[in-house]
């Protein structure tokens, strides 16, 4: 395995991912994956809302998406395998007996305890707006007497009134953890390997290789963020724009990316891979001169 | 003035120079012109001079920014064309340091420096002071 600066000395090369494809996204579930890809210097994008803190954007959760890129540099190192397919038949009809059970009892519980409420505020309405006469105090206990037996009787707890509980902590992915099939040659293709596409993943291995990690980098209109350590620690440095050594492009797309790149304080990245594997990197900075 | 001297661009010793060089590309020379008179009327460079690139068919200068600097080459080209990352490569391979000169209609210029390999950008001028929690606060109410 390739190795570079950033990986852990104690790196498991059996370390696989699982990654569960969603129509052609390659996703992340399981946490220990998380680390695993982060441990490699890949970032991926969270996509997945969390259960306490839900209608924002700012912190998301599982699954992680992986760049075409990312899982293409996993394939090739043979860190990732294929999530098997959830076998729902099975799993799934117990899962629901099981949930029908524990709402069933739960329901009983608080039907019981909602009696005994209602119970208690009688006697506490009846007996404290009659405290201080003695003479009526018998015919009092004979009322309240009646009235709890009516209760007991014709109370109802209504089904909309139960108090459901729903689990938020760490919800557990239901998946078989035993059985991984490791990475086979008929990985489905899905991405068309355009001749950009082949660029941008030379691209991201080379500079993957060098210690950088690589973000998508749609907000900058460039291919990657470039970034000299995890995006944790550090701003990004350079707006990696990917394209072919014989590619045409138009200058004022280059001054275009340029300017923006000075605006937010990174260097644009004009990148080409070469015939012998290597990589041509230029840097466009804004020159001063106005 | 305009009916008295309608050719001085053509006339001009310098475009005489840069039109020996023979590129055959009459627009890019006329680009080219117009950065040399920027280089050297307006920003004052030195030793400003023209040369050809063979493998681009284009005039390229070179020049000081000022006695004692270092030669770096002026990339002239009209804002509408299209270049690739190889003749950048090529411009890059002569060894001095590059400036792309883009030349507008308008005769408007934009100069962008360009460096082989990885240069990081300066980090954002300091000094820095923690905006406290109470100016974020602020910021959210805004929305």
């Amino acid at each position: 395995m390739e190795e570079s600066p950033s990986m852990d000395d104690h790196q498991d090369s059996s370390l696989v991912v699982g990654v569960g494809l969603c129509d052609s996204a390659p996703l992340l579930w399981r946490l220990q994956d998380l680390k695993t890809v982060r441990s490699l210097g890949l970032v991926g994008a969270l996509l997945g809302s969390l259960p306490r803190t839900p209608r924002q954007n700012q912190r998301l959760g599982r699954p992680l998406l992986l760049l075409p890129e990312e899982e293409k540099l996993l394939r090739d190192e043979e860190a990732a395998g294929a999530l098997p397919g959830q076998n729902q038949d099975v799993g799934g009809v117990e899962l629901q007996r099981r949930f029908e059970e524990d709402q069933q009892r739960s329901f009983e519980e608080q039907s019981v305890l909602a009696l005994e409420d209602r119970k208690s505020a009688l006697l506490r309405a009846m007996t404290s707006s009659h405290t201080g006469s003695e003479s009526g105090a018998e015919a009092v206990d004979e009322a309240l007497r009646r009235r709890l037996e009516a209760l007991d009787h014709s109370f109802t707890f209504p089904q909309s009134a139960m108090a459901v509980q729903l689990s938020t902590a760490r919800a557990g992915l239901s998946y078989c953890p035993e059985a991984r099939a490791h990475l086979q040659a008929n990985w489905p293709i899905r991405e068309q390997n355009s001749p950009r596409s082949d660029a941008r993943c030379q691209v991201f291995r080379d500079l993957r290789g060098r210690g950088f990690f690589l973000t998508s980098a749609g907000k900058f209109g460039g291919d990657f963020l470039v970034y000299p350590g995890d995006p944790l620690r550090f701003h990004a440095h350079f707006i990696a724009v990917c394209l072919m050594l014989d590619e045409s492009v138009c200058l004022l797309d280059v001054l275009a990316v340029a300017r923006l790149g000075s605006n937010v304080k990174k260097t644009v990245l004009l990148c080409s891979p070469t015939a012998d594997g290597g990589v041509h990197y230029t840097s466009l900075q804004w020159s001063g001169m106005v | 003035m305009c009916d008295q001297t309608p050719n001085w661009i053509l006339q001009h010793p310098a475009y005489q120079q840069m039109k020996d060089l023979e590129v055959g590309d009459s627009e890019q020379l006329h680009a080219a012109f117009l950065v040399y008179m920027d280089l050297t009327e307006v920003r004052r460079w030195k030793e400003v001079s023209c040369v050809k690139s063979p493998e681009l068919q284009v005039v390229l200068l070179k020049a000081k920014e000022k006695e004692g600097a270092s030669v770096q080459t002026i990339f002239p080209l009209p804002v509408h064309r299209s270049l690739s990352h190889r003749s950048i490569r090529q411009v890059l391979d002569r060894g001095f340091p590059v400036l792309l000169c883009a030349v507008a209609a308008d005769s408007t210029l934009v100069y962008q420096r360009m460096t082989d390999g990885l240069v990081t950008p300066d980090p954002p001028a300091g000094p820095f002071q923690d905006v406290g929690r109470r100016q974020h606060r602020k910021r959210r109410q805004q929305h």
